[in-house]
């Protein structure tokens, strides 16, 4: 079954992440792979995150399929203009790989090269939009391609960043232009959360697409702390830093914490899958998927 | 869901028309770049935008913002300045001209970059400017409704 039989059949979902290395090596990826491959329904493959040079996505999601994990690739508009985001797509299609996360992309300021020129013709709206476009069968140009890729279209919400209300529009808008499943930013706050999903049930975005929420395990408070001042827009609760800096055994927390999330995640309304995002940490995913069982979690209505 | 994408060299820019277009863009320029700080785009979006330029956005976010904005309301790329959307946003609440914000706004054409909006908008290229809007709360409803 692929995800978007799972989403369209209502199943509870759970992602993975997997960042590619920083070289040629396929089999860094490879080993990584071991660890979601019989406990995940899909593995998002990073493209150049934080504008740091990695192994192209779109290799990486091939070697995902090689191996039999369904990828979900990451397409930014940093680094490529409508040409090159178009004619990768369609690289990509013909590779086979069928879900796309639409994305803006992080600014290079932040990458290891902040000399690069950022490209951002498109905006990760009006990409959802193209890609929607493309699964019709056109290319923006108008131009009638004889075999339509068949993409489903994902993308990214921040529930976090201010001002909250455009926050939902911009869902509202990544709804409208063809976004099937949305997966939000690592959730460290739980009231802010649960406030943006109301206002998303009420609105009705919840049946237009499935909303899957991100959940970060984080083994100590450097990384915590990295994350405050390095990730813009992300909001972290203090309750956490104080309990993972507090334990005897920071990673023991770290997992006790990421298994709580979840269990809280899964049953807000609205909720149709869990997204982990063990960055650097990808050795984790299997004890905690175990220890919330969720792969046995089975929501009834949305 | 949306037909025309990226809005269209149609009908195309002579060479003479640039020649016109430039002489245009000098009486322009005086009336943007101090009020907006006008980038020139030639595919002017202001109106929709609460009249603030969403071209100083480092991203060229046409459709919103990216999901850096800080606590504050600080740009991720530039802490020291607000985020060009951030402004919208509340400009927007204030004008009531919070529909406009759920509008799609079309790919960029980057061969009117530096042309006359004034004039594009005279050729039909480009949208033309929404003055007024009416009834903005009930707008909003019925576009979440529907």
């Amino acid at each position: 079954m692929t995800l978007k039989e799972k989403i369209e059949s209502n199943q509870f979902i759970v992602c993975g992440e997997i960042t590619p290395p920083q070289s040629c090596d396929g089999n860094i990826l490879r080993e990584k792979l071991k660890y979601f491959k019989d406990c995940i329904d899909a593995v998002n493959i990073t493209d150049n995150q934080r504008a740091i040079v990695r192994l192209s996505s779109i290799a990486s999601a091939k070697i995902l399929i090689d191996e039999g994990v369904e990828p979900i690739m990451q397409m930014t508009c940093r680094d490529r203009n409508r040409l090159a985001i178009q004619s990768d797509l369609l690289g990509a299609a013909s590779f086979g790989i069928k879900n796309v996360l639409c994305l803006t992309g992080d600014y290079q300021k932040f990458g290891d090269q902040p000399e690069a020129k950022g490209v951002f013709d498109l905006d990760s709206i009006q990409l959802i939009a193209t890609v929607d476009k493309m699964n019709s069968g056109f290319l923006l140009s108008g131009y009638e391609m004889k075999k339509a890729p068949e993409f489903f279209i994902g993308a990214a919400a921040n529930p976090f960043a201010e001002p909250f209300e455009m926050r939902l529009i911009n869902l509202y808008k990544k709804a409208e232009a063809g976004a099937r499943f949305i997966q939000t930013q690592p959730v460290f706050d739980l009231e802010t959360f649960t406030r943006w999903m109301e206002k998303v049930v009420g609105m009705g975005l919840h049946k237009k697409t499935a909303i899957i929420a991100g959940v970060m395990p984080v083994h100590s408070v450097k990384t915590l702390n990295w994350m405050k001042e390095k990730v813009p827009g992300i909001k972290i609760n203090d309750e956490y830093s104080c309990r993972i800096k507090a334990a005897a055994d920071p990673k023991q927390e770290g997992v006790k914490i990421a298994v709580e999330l979840i269990n809280e995640l899964k049953n807000i309304v609205g909720i149709r899958g869990i997204h982990l995002m063990p960055v650097m940490w990808e050795n984790i995913t299997p004890i905690i998927i175990n220890e919330s069982k969720i792969k046995e979690f089975n929501k009834i209505g949305l | 869901m949306f037909k025309n994408l990226a809005a269209m060299n149609k009908p195309p820019i002579s060479m003479r028309e640039r020649k016109v277009s430039r002489f245009m863009l000098f009486f322009e320029d005086i009336v943007k770049v101090p009020l907006f700080r006008c980038q020139r785009c030639g595919e002017c979006i202001l109106s929709s935008t609460a009249f603030i330029c969403s071209q100083n956005c480092p991203k060229r976010m046409r459709n919103g913002p990216c999901g850096g904005t800080g606590r504050d309301g600080s740009c991720e790329v530039y802490p020291d300045r607000k985020c060009v959307w951030y402004k919208i946003y509340y400009r927007s609440k204030f004008l009531n001209r919070m529909s406009l914000l759920y509008k799609f706004k079309k790919i960029h054409n980057w061969n009117l970059e530096g042309t006359s909006a004034w004039l594009n908008v005279f050729k039909k290229r480009i949208e033309p400017p929404i003055w007024f809007v009416h009834n903005d709360k009930q707008k909003v409803k019925e576009l979440i409704s529907g």
